[in-house]
This record gives structure tokens, sequence and C-alpha cells, in this order.
């Protein structure tokens, strides 16, 4: 290993078990902490071959004692080097210090620690960073942008008529947890649909009362899709939202058990979301529960992520990033050889279509998944579609997609393509859950079977061919479409 | 009462005596495959069953590996016509028109079995005049077979050089208009076109208008067929029967009759014989 260098101060001030003055670290510096210490840092402009410095600011915890010194050093972990300079830490004031002469030799990801000293111990604090972004070019700009910006504006369904009302919103909150609209009073929404699972159920196959035979999708972001299901069988989120409830391996129910648990258990709820009593009609209840659910789901939108940043910044002409390299490496080839935008565009990074991408779509022997094909027809026989009598909209435009679909023979097979906003947290992968992880994604595509595919099909789904480390850097990026913490924010 | 009687037994035995429907078309599915990846998820007696099943009267089998239609005519001969394509798998597809071992396993196999023809093959544009091909089209030739071309018109046209006398099934009409479509069956009084894979003729069961004009002004030159190229399609058979007898209903009873079935069994029934 190359010789460190570092920089090191040792504060001859008087040592004080507390501090003598309001310590707070500068809210736009960026924060570390460790057991004994709060510490903030803001870096000059950091470009690749620039010397530049940090300002720190150390902050005791209650009890601790005044920090006595700060030693500022910085290495590649990937390269096992450090820098070439050797910066000097000045002591600017109590907790106060500035580091000249830092310098990021390479692009790629540093570490800059910082070591705080003071009653014989010393406390490492690091932070990582990310130097350099690749140059892309115009055209390669042009096509990143479109994956944003995020969230893209909100706007309430218009065949729902209690989209975005709030007392809608709270009931079906509370349907979506209520485990007595299903037949048997066991299985609710969110078994399959766990709020702590990115709203989907990590198995490979969906199991409510029984085992179906697709992988339960998230319903964040659900609000942004043209179709529902996997083979989109249903054209509108409340549409969607009714069918499992009747669905017998899911939650068997009936529209009148729907609608008896509705007079007996919410009769107020309802009435404040709806504004007027619970019907006499079965299925008119049935089918306002569904958009009182969809009301809900419709809040479930996902944070912004590391990639959404980048873009941002990208768009406004900054170079500076902390997006990882390899993230926009494997950008790169998502937009590029990959052809994985083709499909995955715009910013839910999927089309909203369905296509065939090879996957088997045997459900057992004998019997299979007929995917979009199936889908297109249950759509047209579904009582509930965009063309009946429970659209809310008049206007007859959002019915356009359910008029206009018809089945055609490449549909047999065809699934559809899913957002990859959040896709971190959703495995397992493909409509029947059939790829464990992000990596086995990447090398279904990578080696992807030509032969399940039509000679006359999509001409782009060819294997990719990719390198070890391409595969690692198309993983990096589709995790850095998550946002931290797997955050879902509540759409206002 | 008792004329009652009478109309519930003769109900009766009609529902019984007539499983099949009377005015169910009979479909001779022309664009048919079992290759290597479907033998064990659709075996022999489940695949027979489902071409029975969906009211075929016939249908033109191709496999990439020729042994898996074998087993489907011996299971039933009366339903299955083999065809032999040049591939041992799939992934022959884009490299076999300059691979020059397929011709030894060409001859081989023709040796060994009868059939209808030779393909489907895929064939595009200058590949059709290499020397695989070329020696492909003798083979045909000297046994009088079909060739099955899922080709460009500019291929077609070049098999036709080769041997003016050719019949040549073009698959899924070479995916052309079908002004472009009936140029070519007027041009070649030997080609035959399949609406494999193809939705463009029909929309919502009505057959579109240009197509109608040349389905009307060449009734007995096109065929039906499913393409099933991955092993799950064969579960498609029955769908796609249905859906060709629904859009074949829009037009003359006659001309429906040719294409869903009569045609196929007029050109192909007959090469099989004897067996």
């Amino acid at each position: 290993m190359e010789k460190r260098r570092t920089g090191f101060c040792f504060l001859a001030a008087a040592v004080l078990s507390f501090p003598a003055w309001p310590c707070t670290v500068p809210g736009d510096a960026t924060r570390l902490e460790s057991s004994r210490y709060f510490l903030g840092f803001k870096a000059e402009a950091v470009e690749v071959a620039r010397h530049f410095s940090v300002d720190v600011t150390t902050c005791p915890k209650p009890g601790q004692p005044q920090p006595e010194a700060l030693k500022v050093d910085a290495q590649m972990p990937e390269h096992r080097h450090g820098m070439n300079y050797a910066p000097a830490v000045k002591a600017l004031g109590p907790g106060h210090w500035r580091a000249d002469g830092l310098m990021f030799h390479m692009p790629g990801k540093w570490e800059l620690a910082f070591e705080v000293t003071a009653g014989g111990a010393t406390d490492r604090l690091v932070a990582t960073y990310q130097v350099g972004a690749i140059d892309f070019s115009k055209d390669e700009i042009a096509k990143i942008l479109r994956h944003g910006p995020w969230p893209p504006p909100l706007a309430p369904d218009p065949s729902n008529r209690v989209s975005g009302k709030p007392e809608a919103v709270a009931l079906g909150e509370k349907l979506f947890f209520e485990p007595r609209l299903s037949g048997t009073g066991s299985v609710l929404c969110a078994t399959c649909h766990a709020p702590f699972r990115h709203f989907q159920d990590a198995r490979a196959r969906a199991f409510g009362l029984e085992l179906v035979d697709r992988n339960t999708p998230t319903v964040v972001d659900a609000r942004f899709h043209r179709w529902f299901g996997w083979d989109g069988a249903r054209d509108s989120l409340w549409a969607q939202s009714i069918r499992p409830l009747l669905d017998p391996r899911e939650m068997r129910a009936t529209p009148s058990h729907i609608a008896g648990t509705i007079r007996a258990l919410f009769p107020k709820d309802y009435v404040q979301a709806f504004g007027r009593p619970v019907p006499q009609d079965d299925e008119e209840v049935l089918v306002d529960v569904g958009k009182a659910l969809a009301a809900f789901q419709e809040t479930l939108v996902s944070g912004r992520t590391p990639f959404d940043d980048f873009r941002d910044a990208l768009e406004r002409g900054e170079t500076k990033t902390s997006y990882s390299l390899a993230a926009q490496r494997g950008l790169r080839i998502f937009i590029g050889k990959g052809n994985c935008s083709v499909c995955h565009f715009g910013p839910q990074f999927t089309n909203g279509e369905f296509a065939d991408t090879g996957v088997p779509f045997f459900v057992a022997p004998g019997k299979v998944d007929p995917g979009r094909q199936g889908g297109i027809e249950k759509l047209k026989q579904n009582p509930f579609n965009l063309l009946g009598r429970f659209n809310d909209d008049r206007s007859g435009s959002s019915a356009v997609k359910t008029k206009h679909v018809e089945v055609q023979h490449r549909n047999f097979g065809e699934f559809r393509v899913p957002s990859l906003r959040g896709v971190a947290g959703t495995a397992p992968y493909m409509h029947n859950g059939s790829l464990a992880t992000l990596a086995d994604v990447v090398k279904f595509y990578s080696e992807l079977n030509e032969e399940r595919l039509h000679a006359d099909g999509e001409k782009i789904l060819k294997p990719l061919h990719l390198t070890p480390q391409e595969s690692e850097d198309l993983r990096a990026f589709l995790e850095s479409l998550s946002a931290p913490g797997d955050s879902t924010s509540a759409a206002p | 009462m008792h004329r009652l009687l009478a109309v519930l037994l003769l109900t009766a035995w009609a529902a019984h005596a007539q499983p099949v429907m009377p005015t169910q078309l009979p479909i001779f599915d022309a664009h048919l495959h079992y290759s290597h990846d479907a033998w064990e998820l659709v075996p022999v007696p489940q695949a027979i069953e489902i071409l029975r099943k969906a009211g075929l009267k016939r249908a033109l089998i191709s496999s990439a590996g020729d042994d898996g239609q074998q087993r489907l005519h011996q299971a039933a001969p009366d339903l299955v016509i083999p065809e032999l394509r040049p591939y041992r798998t799939r992934a022959d597809v884009g490299t076999w028109f300059r691979d020059e071992s397929v011709i030894p396993y060409l001859e081989d196999r023709l040796r060994k079995y009868k059939y209808a023809g030779i393909g489907e093959f895929h064939l595009y544009g200058a590949d059709a005049d290499l020397p695989v091909p070329r020696r492909m089209v003798e083979l045909a030739r000297e046994r009088g077979l079909f060739l099955h071309a899922h080709s460009d018109v500019d291929a077609v046209e070049r098999l036709f050089r080769q041997w003016p006398q050719a019949r040549i099934l073009w698959a899924h009409a070479g995916f052309d208009r079908p002004e472009r479509v009936a140029e070519m069956l007027k041009k070649h009084k030997n080609l035959w076109a399949d609406l494999a894979f193809r939705t463009d003729h029909a929309s919502n069961d009505k057959v579109d208008p240009a197509w109608r004009a040349v389905f009307l002004q060449f009734p007995d030159r096109f065929m039906v067929g499913t393409d099933s190229y991955t092993p799950e399609r064969w579960h498609y058979i029955q769908g796609h029967a249905d859906w060709s007898r629904r859009w074949l209903a829009d037009l003359p009873r006659d001309v429906a009759e040719r294409i869903a079935w009569k045609n196929g069994e007029q050109v192909f029934a007959s090469l099989l014989q004897p067996y």
C-alpha cells in the first residue's frame, strides 16, 4: 500500500468536558456521527486532480470531551491507495477546523476520513465521496433526462370521483388493512402488499388463501400505470382493487359480503368518503370499495432516488456528482448497448405496455399463463372496465385505451413491462418470480435465450453478453433507482 | 305429451351424436413446430389431443430436431403432415444457410422419412443463392417437395429462379402488404401463403378490406397457421383456431372453407402417399 499522507492538527486549547459555546453542525454541511461526536464538513468544488479544502465542525455529544485534535485522510478502497498530497489541518476555533491541500487524483470512489482525538481515544468518521462523472454525450444526456423529473405531476384519476379526496383515502387505508373484507376474515390487501416489503410479499408467487400463478407486484406508484396486473386485465386502479377481493384464491369474498361489511363496519366512513349513505346495490358498494382502495393506493408514491438527483444535476449542467461511477456506467449500458430504456423509459421506467422477453410461462404441466392475450379477453368481459357504467369520467377520454385495444397473436405470453422504480426492494422478479435477485435478472438478459423469441419479434432482444464488470455496473444502476431507505412518500 | 317426449329424445340424441359443433370449420394448420424443447413439456399424446380438440383436420408440422414431428406422425398419421426443417436446434435459424453440415443432415433425414416439404426455413435476399440453400432446393426438386420459406420477396424470387417449377408456401405471407402479396401470387402460380402470426388481415373478427380483396382474388392460395415457436404456444392452437374461424366467418363460405382447410388438404395431403 502506498504511503498514507494525512493532515493532522493538535488543538492546544484547553480540554473541556463540555463545550463552552453553542456547538451546531451547519445545516448545509455533510453530516457524520460517531458515538461521541457530530461532525459536519463542507468541501469546495471537488474535481478530479484538483486541490481542494474542507471546513470541518465537530461537536461533542453531551458528556463527551471537547476534541483535541483532528486528522484528515482519504483513500480509494477499490484501488488500495491514498492521496498523493498531505493535507494540512488548521484549527480555526473551538471545534472548527480547515484542511487544505487535499486532492483526489483519480476519478472513482474515495473515502474521506476524519479522526477526532480526545481523552486518549480516537473516533473515526468516514464519508464516501464519488469523484468524477462519466462524460455522457449530448445524445446520452437527452436519453437520461427522459427518465425524469421525479415525482411527476400528480393528477386525480377522472374515472374515480373520490380520487384524491382525503376522506376516501382514509377509508381506503382502513380497508387496505381490514381482514374482514375477505370471505374468510383472515386475509387483507396488506397480506400480499406488505408495507414493510415495498408493498409486495417477497414471494415468487403470491399466496392469499391459495397459491396463485403470478408474482405480487408492488402497489407503490400504481397510480401511474396504464394497465393493471401482469396481464393488464384491468384498466383502472379501482377495478384492479376489486379483482383480488373476489378471486377465490386470494380473498374469496362476494359482492354481498363486501357490501355487508361496509354497512356493518364502515357506514360513517362511507358517507364521509362518498357523500351518500351506503347504497342497497351490492355491486355499487363493491365498486366504491375499489375506488376507496384506489384513492389510498394513489398516495403511495416512491421517493426520490440517487438517480433522480444525478438526472436533475445533469439537467442543470452540473458536473459534480455523488452518483457512483458504477451506477453511471450501468446507466450508460441501460440507455445504450443494453437497449433497456427502449421499454423501460420515462419517469416510471416503463412504457406501460407488454412484452415477451422469453420468460417461460408454463404454470404447471399442461397449463400455461396466456399473459396479455388472456388479459385482453378478461378486460373486454369485465363489468368494471372503463367502458362500463361505473366509470365516473363522462368525457370518455379515460376509456380510449380500452375501446381500442385488441388481441394479437404475439400477446400470448406477454406480460406487463414493470416499472423499475424501487426495483431493489421488490425481489423476486418477473411475472412468476422466477428470478431471485437483480443479478439474476441482469444475467437473464445477458444470456437471453433467443430460441424463445419469434424470428419476427422484437429486434432489440438480443443477448447482451455483458462482462462481469458490466453486469455489476448494470445492477448498481438498477439499485440506484430505489429511494434511500426504500422510502415511499405520501402523495398530497 | 308424446310429442314433447319425442322432442326431448331427439334433442338428447342430437347432443350425444354431435360432440363437435356442426358449423365448426375444420382447420388445416399449415404452420406448426414441435421442436426439441417441446417434447417433454408437451408430450406426444398431449400434443395430439390438443390438435384434435382444436378441430384440426390436419397439421403441417416441422421441428428443430426432426425426431419430434416423426413421433407425432407415428402417433397420428391421419393428422400430422411432416416437413423437414434444416435446423437441428433453433439456434440454426440464423446460420444454417452457411453451414455445410446441414446438407448431409437433410440428405440423411430424407433417406429415412417421407416429407411433404422442406421448411419452414428463414432465408432472406441474396442468401438464397448461397451453396447450402441451392443444394436444399435441389434436394426438394429431386423429391418433388414443397419449400416452406420464411423469406422476403427477393429470396422468394431467387428460389423460383433456381427452380421455376418450385412450389413454395410463403410463411407469414412474407409479413408483406396485401397488395404486394397479391402481386407475388399473380406472378407465381405455384406460390401459396400462410397467414401465421399475423393479425393485420382481421380486426374484431372483420376482414380488412385490402386483404378481403386479395382473399377473394386468390381464394385457393392462402392457409392459416398458429406458429408454435415455443412449447407454450401449443396451448394457443385452440385459441388460434377459434380466432381463425371467427374472421373467416366474415368471408363467403366457400372462400372461408378453402382458406381454413381445403387449400392445405388439396396441396399437401396427396404428398404424403404412400406412407
